[in-house]
């Protein structure tokens, strides 16, 4: 996963459709902070850099350096865990 | 006792007929007839009730789910109540065109569940010829969009061949491999001398499973479940008795387990006669083991309650006589020493095929 990816949710992965969670294959994720609004954003088709400059706007005041490497960090995780693909 | 939570999961034995025969199923010996079964009306109503409590997952099994004709409905039922829909299969009898119709009702999750590496022992494993279907399959499984797994319950029988099976399922690349040591309940208790593995299987086998999951990390999710005669300390059964989840037979029994059956003095509430909330938090088979009332003073006294709430009532009573009784696979148990004796592994003993 890197800032030209375009991540989007495993099939059979889904976000709750009001609480921060994230339904997975036997299990849930619980989302803190952020997570649910950056997953929302995940298409397939978004890269991982407009997804950062979407965030820094809704976000005001964020640092972008810190935003990247955050949002890159989460991703990445999620990747491991199989239940996003780049 | 404190409040009781909401169950997170609903277990469906839509049906207990099943073209397999697995020596380790782990469906009740006293199976219910079809005749039994509950309507598709009277299953939409569980799903909704469910939902309504809390409930996020909804898993679909059996016996084989593909054996109710009302499958697509009852999976287009699961998901506008708001559910997560699983669904435990054999794969016996899953067209493409018939997976199509799942997958547009709003299948999210398919278990593909697999007996061994070899055909032939496969073949015996399931007590018919389904392996060869099963593996054709999955190359149809791989072209809907749904979240796949492959399941391997292993045992003496083909814990040897565990490094080739977990190849092979590296080469169908499910989004996740199961791999669970057979519990003893149901048939696979009346096979347990059969199937039990040897020591020397075991401790083979455990880091086998750990460098599958380091290798295969990030590709696919590998979960894999300990062999409990083996451990020194008792499972989180089915997340603690009556906290998380509630499984519905085909009759429309709420049980707090599968083989909750098993222990004497339980009676279990119908869906027919019951809404689900009322039953989670009144039935008296739900109740019976919640909390720690009902546990010995070395439970009750002992951090790790609340971490395996218990272990488990049915392994408990089996083995002892007594549902109360500390779960033996704790060392703590005065009863620690049977599982010493139950380790025995009888190759040459007739299996029972489940009927």
């Amino acid at each position: 996963m890197d800032l030209n990816s375009t991540p989007r949710l495993a099939p059979g992965c889904r976000l709750h459709p009001t609480e921060s969670v994230l339904l997975v294959p036997e299990g849930t994720l619980n989302l803190s902070g952020p997570t649910r609004e950056i997953l929302t954003k995940l298409d397939g088709t978004q890269s991982v850099t407009s997804i950062v400059t979407d965030l820094l706007r809704e976000f005001e005041g964020a640092d972008e350096v810190q935003v990247k490497a955050d949002v890159l960090d989460l991703l990445n995780r999620l990747e491991q865990r199989g239940v996003i693909r780049a | 006792m404190g409040a009781v939570g909401s169950p997170l999961s609903l277990i469906a034995e839509l049906t207990h007929r099943c073209p397999l025969h697995c020596l380790y199923c782990s469906n009740p010996i006293e199976m219910q007839r079809a005749e039994s079964e509950l309507t598709t009306e009277e299953w939409k109503r569980v799903f909704e009730q469910a939902a309504q409590m809390g409930v996020l997952h909804l898993h679909l099994t059996g016996g084989e789910p593909l054996a109710r004709r009302d499958l697509p409905e009852l999976i287009r039922a699961g998901r506008e109540a708001g559910l997560y829909v699983n669904m435990i299969t054999s794969g016996v009898g899953l067209t493409e065109e018939r997976l199509a119709t799942l997958v547009e009702a709003g299948l999210e999750h398919l278990q593909l569940s697999f007996q061994d590496l070899e055909e032939a022992s496969a073949n015996h494993i399931a007590g018919t010829r389904a392996h060869a279907i099963k593996l054709a399959l999955v190359p149809v499984l791989k072209r809907f969009h749904l979240a796949f797994t492959i399941n391997l319950v292993v045992h003496r029988m083909n814990l040897d061949r565990l490094e080739e099976f977990i190849a092979l399922a590296e080469d169908l690349k499910p989004d996740r491999l199961e791999i669970a040591h057979v519990q003893y309940y149901g048939w696979a208790l009346k096979n347990r001398s059969l199937l039990m593995p040897t020591e020397e299987q075991v401790q083979r086998s455990l880091p086998i499973v750990e460098a599958a999951k380091a290798r295969l990390k990030g590709k696919i999710h590998l979960e894999a479940v300990f062999p409990d005669y083996f451990g020194s300390f008792p499972k989180a059964c089915v997340g603690g008795w009556g906290r998380q989840m509630m499984l519905i037979d085909p009759a429309g029994q709420a049980l707090p387990c599968h083989s909750a059956a098993v222990i004497p003095g339980l009676s279990f509430d119908n869906v027919r006669e019951h809404d689900l909330q009322w039953i989670w938090k009144s039935s008296s088979a739900f109740q019976r083991f919640r909390g720690d009332e009902w546990m010995s003073e070395t439970c009750r006294s002992c951090p790790r309650k609340e971490r395996d709430f218990g272990g488990c009532r049915c392994q408990a009573f089996m083995m002892t006589g007594d549902p109360d009784a500390i779960d033996p696979v704790c060392s703590l148990s005065p009863h620690h020493g049977l599982l010493q004796e139950l380790r025995v592994s009888v190759p040459d003993v007739l299996p029972i095929w489940r009927g």
